[in-house]
């Protein structure tokens, strides 16, 4: 349906500005990645490259990627977000469910080891804004919810048991974990 | 003089088979920067080229030179001569003027040189001391280096202008022309048959190393057509060699598009830069406009701004996160044999200090067998010698331990000989 103008606006546009939000019945341009909102109110558009031409061409080639600051923080808050908000880790990703910032904040505490106070905070809040930024959460300030971001969709089949792993290994969002074979 | 050269750089078996002898070493270890692997392979190149251009001449294998330092020796060698006036030189001065190099090398290759007439006595008489030297084979050697520097091509670009002016020349004759063409054919197609070769058979790497055959080809044949057009019109008689010509030159084209082929297509599988050589790359960054420059990425799409996150890197970074406390921990040591002016220096300081004052008392020096004499016991005297020593070399303490000749032996005492020493106090205290 798109033509070859509308598709190249909308790959300049997830270039410049990350995954786009587009209304209900917009279709998918050729080479992107369509995701439903759960709510039915619009999707999201992913760009979608082979996996010959992402990011991960950089580090094969030795390039820096884009620069990320505090890399394992942020790292270890994605991942805090995904034990949070992927409470099936067979079920799809995308879309998750919305978790209050407190549990978040939690496991993201266990993950960083003990911290002042202060410092925690600080730190899990730059790693929220950069995180949904980058469009691999969405942050809503106001109501102070987390769910995870339309980018989380682009990781591949292998990503995902790497990322099944890791849930495993960490701390459930409640004070008592939930035994491994709770897990259906 | 062609075969003066050819005497020189071949040299006796076992002159240096193995490449590299110790000897050799020494010369680049004599001062001369430690050399990069670049340079090392350029070396390789040169000494590839010499080999080629002297295999037909080799009378027996593994009877060339090697090594590119002993083109050097050489090169030396020939410059004392160069520099020694007409009286020639005896086989010491030379060694003398060589004494950069190691002498057992140098005098190794005046042997060779000797042996295979590159330099000779002055007057053929025996016990003549003097001797001369040819200048051919350092020609030979600059030409030589010259053809390894840029591949032989500007050689052939050169030998192509010769040709042409030949063979347009008033006086040629058709058997000048003849000769021309043939000895072109000769060339083009055994660069074409190596091209080929390497192209279908050998591996990347070699492919890499010979691609100055595959550059700056246009002009090169070009200057052949040129050649093979000026014939033709001369001679009509000569179209059969006219047309081998012709068949070696689109020879060598297709091999050279089959080989640019091949290291493209590798180039495009592994995304390995270095299949060219890095000057070629800064070549190409340098000369080629934006529209070339940007379709080498042509097939690339980054989706860079967004930063990614590997799920293994998420998964290090879990791993790492809990631990509070990731500050290293120095290994254990063994107790007692620890040097005292290394595990903790700000209190080994003070204790040492306070050591040597309790036995200097007010006394600017202590002899050190009364010192350890008094000790207690033998392990007590190990302990006052190790602080002592400390004390000694530590550069923030002013004492000065000095040791006499000789030993004081005495059979009852506890350190039942010690050497005579003095621990003194350099400066005033503070």
């Amino acid at each position: 349906m798109t033509g070859p103008d509308e598709t190249a606006l909308a790959w300049a546009r997830a270039r410049a500005g990350g995954p786009l939000r587009v209304p209900v019945g917009t279709p998918a341009p050729a080479g992107m990645l369509r995701l439903p909102e759960p709510s039915g109110d619009g999707a999201w558009l992913v760009p979608q490259v082979p996996e010959t031409a992402d990011a991960r061409v950089l580090a094969e080639m030795g390039l820096a990627g884009p620069l990320l600051e505090q890399p394992n923080d942020t790292a270890r808050l994605l991942a805090a977000v995904l034990r949070c908000c992927w409470p099936d880790p067979l079920a799809p990703i995308w879309p998750g469910v919305t978790a209050g910032s407190a549990p978040v904040l939690a496991v993201f505490g266990e993950l960083t080891g003990p911290r002042d106070e202060m410092a925690h905070r600080r730190s899990a809040v730059a790693a929220l804004r950069r995180l949904d930024q980058a469009g691999w959460l969405l942050w809503d300030e106001t109501a102070d919810t987390i769910r995870l971001g339309p980018r989380v969709a682009l990781w591949s089949g292998s990503d995902l048991s790497t990322l099944r792993q890791l849930w495993r290994t960490m701390p459930g969002p409640q004070p008592a974990p939930p035994a491994p074979e709770a897990a259906p | 003089m062609v075969i003066l050269a050819i005497r020189l750089l071949l040299s006796p078996v076992g002159d240096n088979v193995s490449g590299l002898s110790p000897g050799e070493e020494n010369v680049t270890d004599d001062g001369l920067v430690q050399q990069g692997l670049d340079d090392l392979a350029g070396e390789a190149a040169v000494l590839r080229v010499y080999r080629q251009a002297f295999a037909v001449l080799a009378r027996e294998a593994e009877k060339m030179i090697l090594s590119p330092q002993l083109l050097d020796v050489d090169e030396a060698i020939l410059s004392a001569f160069a520099a020694s006036g007409s009286d020639g030189l005896t086989e010491e001065q030379v060694r003398n003027a060589c004494r950069a190099f190691p002498e057992p090398t140098v005098s190794r290759r005046f042997e060779v040189l000797k042996g295979y007439g590159a330099v000779t006595k002055v007057f053929e008489r025996p016990n003549e001391r003097y001797y001369r030297a040819a200048f051919a084979p350092y020609i030979m050697l600059l030409f030589l280096r010259r053809i390894a520097e840029r591949g032989g091509q500007s050689e052939l670009h050169q030998l192509l202008s010769l040709e042409h002016e030949s063979v347009s020349a008033a006086t040629a004759t058709d058997a000048d022309g003849r000769a021309s063409v043939e000895r072109l054919t000769q060339v083009f197609r055994l660069i074409a048959n190596e091209l080929s070769i390497m192209s279908l058979g050998a591996d990347v790497v070699q492919l890499r190393e010979n691609a100055q055959l595959l550059w700056g080809n246009e002009a090169l044949i070009r200057r052949a057509e040129k050649v093979h057009a000026t014939v033709l019109e001369r001679w009509p008689s000569l179209d059969r060699e006219c047309q081998w010509l012709r068949a070696g030159l689109a020879a060598y084209r297709d091999a050279i598009d089959a080989a640019a082929a091949r290291l493209i297509e590798r180039a495009g599988t592994t995304r390995a830069l270095g299949l060219l050589p890095a000057e070629e790359w800064r070549t190409f960054a340098r000369t080629a406009d934006t529209e070339r420059l940007g379709a080498v990425l042509d097939g690339f799409v980054f989706d860079a701004p967004a930063p990614w996150f590997d799920p293994q890197v998420m998964t290090e970074a879990v791993e790492t996160g809990g631990r509070p406390d990731t500050a290293r921990m120095p290994p254990p040591r063994p107790v007692g044999d620890a040097d005292p002016t290394e595990t903790s220096p700000a209190t080994d300081q003070d204790t040492i200090r306070a050591t040597v004052e309790d036995l200097l008392a007010t006394r600017d020096f202590v002899e050190v067998n009364e010192v350890l004499r008094m000790a207690p016991d033998w392990a007590a005297a190990r302990r006052l010698l190790a602080q002592l020593t400390a004390a000694h070399h530590d550069p923030a303490l002013p004492y000065a331990l000095t040791w006499a000749e000789g030993l004081d032996v005495a059979e009852a005492a506890s350190p039942a000989w010690v050497t005579p020493g003095r621990l003194t106090r350099t400066e005033t205290q503070p």
